[in-house]
C-alpha cells in the first residue's frame, strides 16, 4: 500500500500519509529551490550558482551582486513563492467547503474585495501607513465573501452554481468601483495602485517578506487544525452533521482562514488570478492524498506557480517586466477551461 | 398586448429624444435644453454653443444611441436563442474577444484604416463565439448557462491578460487605446461611426426578420421545428447578426459590458415574451439606457469623468447577481 | 476492541429477536423550516435491533423528522431522546459516536477512494493528534466487509456504480460504529435489484449486529418486504404505525396515499404486497 501511518509517543501521535504525495512534496521542494536559485542568477546582473552561494552564505564576491540579490531579487522570489502558496491554500479551503472545484478567490470577487479596500485606502487617505494594508485587505475581502455568502445561500438547491455565479457579478461591480476610484484619484496615486493591481511583485522588499511569514506562521498551524474538519466538510453539510461537526461554525471558520489567506497575499502584490484555482488541482492530479496533505502539495505547487511566473515575466522580455498576474492567467485559463469541460462529467449522477 | 405595445412606441421615442437632449446640454459647459435644440434646428456656426453641440456633443449622444440599441438588440437575440437569460455580449466574452483583434491589429500595425475595425472586431468576436459555445458545448452537461459563463469569463480573463501584456510590450501604439478599453464613448474618429454604420444596419435588419422565429424557438428546439423553423439557419442568422452589432459596438465604444444583459430583461418587463416587441423595443430602451449612463458617467464624479463601461458594469453588475437569485 | 468486531463474530447467529428496549423515543415533535411546521406533534419509537421505516407520499415530512432526529435540523417543540436525553443537547461529537445519518442523495468529492470515504466515518473517534489508529483501520474493515466494498476498496467511488457507490456510503456509516443509524431514502434511483440488495444488507445490520436503523423510503412493497416496523406519514403526522401486517392496509393505503389497492400476501415470505387497481 501507498499509505502509511506514522505515530509516535506511544500511539499518542498517529497520522495517515501517503507515500506519493511525500514524494512530491520533495521533489516541489526541489523545484521551487531551483527556480529561486534561478531567479537570484538572472537579471540586468548576471550571477553564477556559484556566486549566489557565496552571496547568500558566505561573503559575496562583490557589492553589486550583495545589493542585487539581498536587496532585490531574493525578496522578490520570496515574496512570490509565499504569496502562492497563500493563493493555492485560499483556493483549495474554498474548493472544499463550496464543494465547487471551479472556486478561486480572485474568481468570486474576494480578491477584488481586498483591492477595493486597497485602493480605497491610497486614493483617499495616501498618507497611510504601509502597514494597514493586509488589515484592509482582509477586511474588504471578508465583507465582499459575507456579502455572497448571504445572497449565494439563501436556498440550498444548486448553491454551489450560485455561489460563482454570484461572485463573478460581484467581482465585476466591485471591478467597476475599484476602476471608478483610480479615475477619480490623484493621477500619481492611480498609477501607484495601477501597477499594483496587476499583480505586479516587483516592488516588494524585505518588508513584505516578514509581514508575509508572519501571517503564515499564524495561518498554517490554524491550517493543520482545520484539515480534519474540512475533510469532513467537503462531504456535504448533511453528512458532515451526521459525523458530529458543527457545520456552521466550521464553514464560517474556514471562509474566514480562506479569506484571510487571500486577502494577506493581495495586500502584497495585488490580485493575482487563477491560482488559487489551479494550484489544488495541479495538487490533486500529481498524487493522490488525504486533506491535510494535500494542502501541503497545494501550497507547495501554487509556490512554485507563482515564482515561476516571476521569474518568466522578469526575463523573458527584459528589460520591459510583465506582471506575475498576466502570466498566471495566460497558464491558469487553459486548466481552468480543462476542469469545466471535465468536471460535470463526474459531477452528473 | 400588441396593440398596447405600439402605443407605448411613441413614449419610448419621446423619452428617447428627451434622454437624447439632455445628453447634448450636460458636459463641461452646461448647454441650456433651447440652445440645444436651436443649434439642431437651425445651426449656427458663429456661436460658441452651436459648435460644441454639432461637433462634441452631437456624435457623441448619435454613438450611445447606436451603441445602445446594438448591444441590447445583439443580447435579446443571444438571451432568445441560447434560452439562457444570462447571455450577453459582454458576460460572453464576445466583446473582448473583437477588443482583443482590435488592440493586436494595431499593434501590429500601428494603426489601421477605420474600414478595417468592424471588420476586425467581427473576426474576433466571431472566433470567441465559436470558442467559448465550442468549451461549453464540449461539457457533458452541454451548453447550460453555467457552462457558458464559466467559458465566458476565462476567455475574457486570457484575452484580457494578452491586451495587458500587449500594452506593456509596446506603450506608445496602446496610450491611445488604453481608455478605448475601459468602454467608453468620448473621442472617436467619426470615420469610425461611418464604416460601423452598415454593420449595425445589417444587424438590425436581420434581427427584426428573424425575430418571429426566435419566439418560437424560445419555447424549444424540438417544438420550434415542429412550428416548421429551421433551428440551425435561424441560429446561424442570429449569430451573424449577434456578430455584426456586437463588432459595430466595439468598433465605436471599445467593450462595453452588461447592457445586453440589463435591456432585454427589463424590456420583457413591460412588452412580454414575443421577440417581434423585444427586439425593437430593446433597441429604443438600450439607446435611451446608454444615454442616460453617458450622462452620469459625465456627472457623478465631475469634472472628471469615468468611463462609460465603469458605470454600466456599477449598473449591471447587481442586476446579474439579482438574475441569478430570482432565474437560477 | 471495537464494538463491531464482537458483532461480527455473531452473523452467523440466527436472527436476533428484536427486543422490546427502545433507545430512541421521539416525542410531540414538530418541526419546520422558517415558521411553519412541516412536521406537527409526531412521537414514534424505535426498537432496537429492528428495521423502522418511515413511508409516506412526496411532502408528507418524513425526511424533515428523519433530519430532526438527527440534529441537523431544530425542532420548534418536542424532543427526540437517545437513552432519555434529548439528541439536540448532546454534544454533536458525542452523539456522533452513537447515532449516525446518511442523508438523502449524498456525493463524494471527486477522486476520492472507497477506503477513504469509508475511513471518513471514523471522524468523531478521532482528535487532532490521534488521527489513525489500529481501532479506526479494524472498524473501517469490519465496515467495508459488512458492507461488501472490500473488494474495490481501492477504486475511486466516482467511477462506481449507483449500488456500489451507496453501499460504500453505508459502509461509511457503519464505520462510525454506532448504535444508532438514520438512512434518508437510500434506495431512491438503483435498479429494482440492487434496491434489494441495500435493503437485505441493512436489514442484516439491524437483526444481526443489534442496532437501530430508521429508514425513510418511498416505495411501499420493498417496505413492507423489510421493515420491522412501518411507519405511514401524511401532511405532516403519523396517520397509523406498527407492523407491515397491520399497517399495510387497503384502508390506510387510501388513506396515506390516495391510492386503491389491493393487499395481497406474498406466501414465501408471508409479507404484505400492494397491487394498485387499475380501472379496466
Amino acid at each position: 500500500m501507498s499509505v502509511f501511518v506514522l505515530s509516535g509517543f506511544g500511539g499518542r501521535f498517529s497520522w495517515q500519509l501517503h507515500r506519493g504525495a511525500l514524494l512530491l512534496s520533495v521533489v516541489l521542494c526541489a523545484t521551487l529551490c531551483s527556480i529561486i536559485a534561478a531567479s537570484l542568477m538572472s537579471g540586468s546582473y548576471p550571477l553564477t550558482i556559484r556566486e549566489v552561494g557565496q552571496t547568500l552564505f558566505a561573503s559575496a564576491p562583490s557589492d553589486t551582486a550583495k545589493t542585487v540579490v539581498w536587496q532585490f531579487r531574493f525578496p522578490r522570489t520570496l515574496v512570490a513563492a509565499i504569496v502562492g502558496a497563500l493563493f493555492g491554500l485560499s483556493g483549495a479551503i474554498l474548493q472544499n467547503i463550496t464543494r465547487n472545484p471551479l472556486a478561486d478567490p480572485s474568481l468570486v470577487g474576494v480578491s477584488q474585495g481586498a483591492s477595493l479596500a486597497v485602493v480605497a485606502a491610497i486614493v483617499v487617505f495616501p498618507e497611510i501607513n504601509q502597514v494597514w494594508r493586509p488589515v484592509l485587505a482582509f477586511v474588504g475581502a471578508l465583507a465582499v465573501a459575507a456579502l455572497i455568502q448571504s445572497i449565494a445561500m439563501q436556498r440550498t438547491q444548486g448553491a454551489t452554481m450560485r455561489f460563482i455565479l454570484t461572485g463573478i457579478g460581484v467581482a465585476a461591480f466591485i471591478a467597476a468601483i475599484t476602476n471608478a476610484m483610480l479615475t477619480y484619484g490623484n493621477i500619481d496615486q492611480a498609477q501607484a495602485a495601477l501597477g499594483w493591481l496587476a499583480g505586479s511583485i516587483h516592488a516588494v522588499g524585505w518588508a513584505e517578506v516578514w509581514s508575509l511569514s508572519l501571517c503564515l506562521c499564524i495561518l498554517v498551524p490554524l491550517l493543520i487544525w482545520a484539515a480534519r474538519y474540512m475533510s469532513v466538510l467537503r462531504m456535504g453539510a448533511e453528512v458532515a452533521t451526521g459525523l458530529g461537526l458543527r457545520v456552521r461554525f466550521a464553514r464560517m471558520g474556514l471562509i474566514t482562514l480562506s479569506v484571510a489567506l487571500a486577502a494577506f497575499a493581495v495586500s502584497a502584490v495585488g490580485p493575482l488570478g487563477f491560482v488559487g484555482l489551479v494550484a489544488p488541482h495541479l495538487a490533486r492530479r500529481l498524487a493522490h492524498s488525504g486533506v491535510g496533505q494535500h494542502l501541503i502539495l497545494t501550497a507547495l505547487t501554487g509556490a512554485v506557480m507563482v515564482a515561476l511566473a516571476d521569474h518568466i515575466g522578469r526575463t523573458a522580455f527584459a528589460p520591459i517586466q510583465i506582471p506575475a498576474g498576466i502570466l498566471t492567467a495566460i497558464l491558469g485559463v487553459p486548466v481552468f477551461l480543462f476542469l469545466i469541460v471535465r468536471q460535470s462529467q463526474t459531477r452528473q449522477l | 398586448m400588441t396593440r398596447g405595445a405600439m402605443l407605448s412606441l411613441p413614449v419610448v421615442l419621446a423619452g428617447i429624444a428627451l434622454a437624447f437632449a439632455w445628453h447634448i446640454a450636460v458636459g463641461a459647459k452646461t448647454v441650456p435644453l433651447g440652445t440645444v435644440l436651436t443649434a439642431l434646428t437651425s445651426y449656427d456656426r458663429t456661436i460658441f454653443d452651436h459648435v460644441v453641440v454639432m461637433d462634441l456633443r452631437l456624435p457623441r449622444a448619435i454613438y450611445a444611441v447606436l451603441v445602445g440599441a446594438s448591444l441590447s438588440v445583439a443580447g435579446a437575440l443571444m438571451q432568445g436563442i441560447t434560452r439562457n437569460p444570462l447571455a450577453e455580449p459582454g458576460i460572453l466574452g464576445l466583446l473582448t474577444g473583437a477588443s482583443f483583434a482590435v488592440v493586436i491589429l494595431v499593434g501590429f500595425f500601428g494603426s489601421v484604416a477605420p474600414v478595417w475595425i468592424p471588420l476586425l472586431a467581427a473576426v474576433g468576436a466571431a472566433t470567441t463565439a465559436a470558442l467559448v459555445w465550442g468549451i461549453a458545448a464540449a461539457a457533458p452537461g452541454g451548453s447550460t448557462p453555467l457552462t457558458l459563463i464559466l467559458s465566458g469569463a476565462a476567455i475574457t480573463a486570457f484575452l484580457g491578460a494578452f491586451i495587458a501584456l500587449a500594452n506593456l510590450l509596446d506603450q506608445e501604439s496602446f496610450e491611445s487605446l488604453r481608455v478605448w478599453l475601459t468602454g467608453t464613448l468620448s473621442s472617436r474618429a467619426p470615420a469610425v461611426l461611418w464604416w460601423s454604420l452598415p454593420w449595425i444596419a445589417v444587424g438590425l435588419v436581420i434581427a427584426l426578420a428573424i425575430a418571429r422565429q426566435v419566439t418560437a424557438l424560445a419555447m424549444g428546439d424540438e417544438t420550434a421545428v415542429g412550428l416548421g423553423v429551421d433551428v440551425a439557419r435561424l441560429k446561424a442568422l442570429a449569430l451573424v447578426s449577434v456578430i455584426a452589432l456586437t463588432a459595430a459596438s466595439v468598433a465605436i465604444a471599445g467593450p462595453m459590458a452588461f447592457v445586453g444583459l440589463v435591456i432585454p430583461h427589463i424590456t420583457r418587463i413591460f412588452v412580454g415574451s414575443d421577440y417581434r416587441l423585444i427586439v425593437p423595443f430593446s433597441a429604443g430602451f438600450g439607446a435611451m439606457y446608454l444615454l442616460l449612463i453617458d450622462i452620469a458617467a459625465r456627472m457623478v464624479l465631475a469634472p472628471v469623468e469615468v468611463s462609460t463601461g465603469i458605470i454600466s458594469a456599477i449598473l449591471g453588475g447587481p442586476f446579474f447577481v439579482w438574475l441569478v437569485r430570482a432565474r437560477l | 476492541m471495537t464494538l463491531i468486531a464482537t458483532k461480527l463474530d455473531s452473523f452467523d447467529v440466527k436472527r436476533v429477536v428484536p427486543t422490546s428496549k427502545s433507545r430512541l423515543t421521539v416525542k410531540n415533535i414538530s418541526v419546520g423550516y422558517g415558521g411553519a411546521a412541516i412536521v406537527k406533534n409526531v412521537s414514534l419509537d424505535a426498537a432496537e435491533g429492528a428495521l423502522t421505516i418511515l413511508v409516506g407520499p412526496n411532502g408528507c415530512g418524513k425526511s424533515t423528522v428523519l433530519k430532526a432526529i438527527a440534529r441537523v435540523l431544530q425542532p420548534m417543540s418536542g424532543s427526540a431522546r437517545l437513552d432519555g436525553t434529548s439528541v439536540h443537547t448532546i454534544p454533536t461529537r458525542t452523539l456522533a459516536k452513537s447515532l449516525a445519518l446518511l442523508p438523502q442523495g449524498p456525493i463524494a468529492p471527486e477522486g476520492l477512494t472507497v477506503k477513504e470515504l469509508v475511513s471518513q466515518g471514523r471522524f468523531p473517534h478521532q482528535t487532532l493528534a490521534r488521527q489513525w489508529s489500529a481501532e479506526d483501520s479494524h472498524a473501517v474493515f469490519a465496515a467495508m466487509q459488512a458492507a461488501d466494498v472490500a473488494g474495490f476498496a481501492d477504486r475511486r467511488v466516482d467511477s462506481l456504480s449507483g449500488g456500489q457507490r451507496q453501499r460504500c456510503w453505508i459502509a461509511m456509516i457503519l464505520a462510525q460504529d454506532t448504535d444508532v443509524v438514520l438512512l434518508d431514502e437510500p434506495t431512491t434511483f438503483l435498479d429494482l435489484k440492487v434496491q434489494v440488495d441495500v435493503m437485505t444488507l441493512l436489514r442484516q445490520i439491524a437483526h444481526h449486529q443489534n442496532r437501530t436503523l430508521i429508514v425513510v423510503l418511498h416505495d411501499l412493497n420493498i417496505a413492507a418486504m423489510f421493515g420491522d416496523k412501518i411507519i405511514m406519514m401524511r401532511g405532516g403526522v403519523i396517520v397509523d404505525q406498527g407492523p407491515p401486517d397491520d399497517v399495510m392496509t387497503r384502508r390506510n393505503l387510501a388513506r396515506v396515499f390516495d391510492l386503491d389497492a389491493h393487499v395481497i400476501t406474498d406466501p414465501a415470505s408471508g409479507r404484505p404486497v400492494c397491487l394498485p387497481v387499475v380501472a379496466q
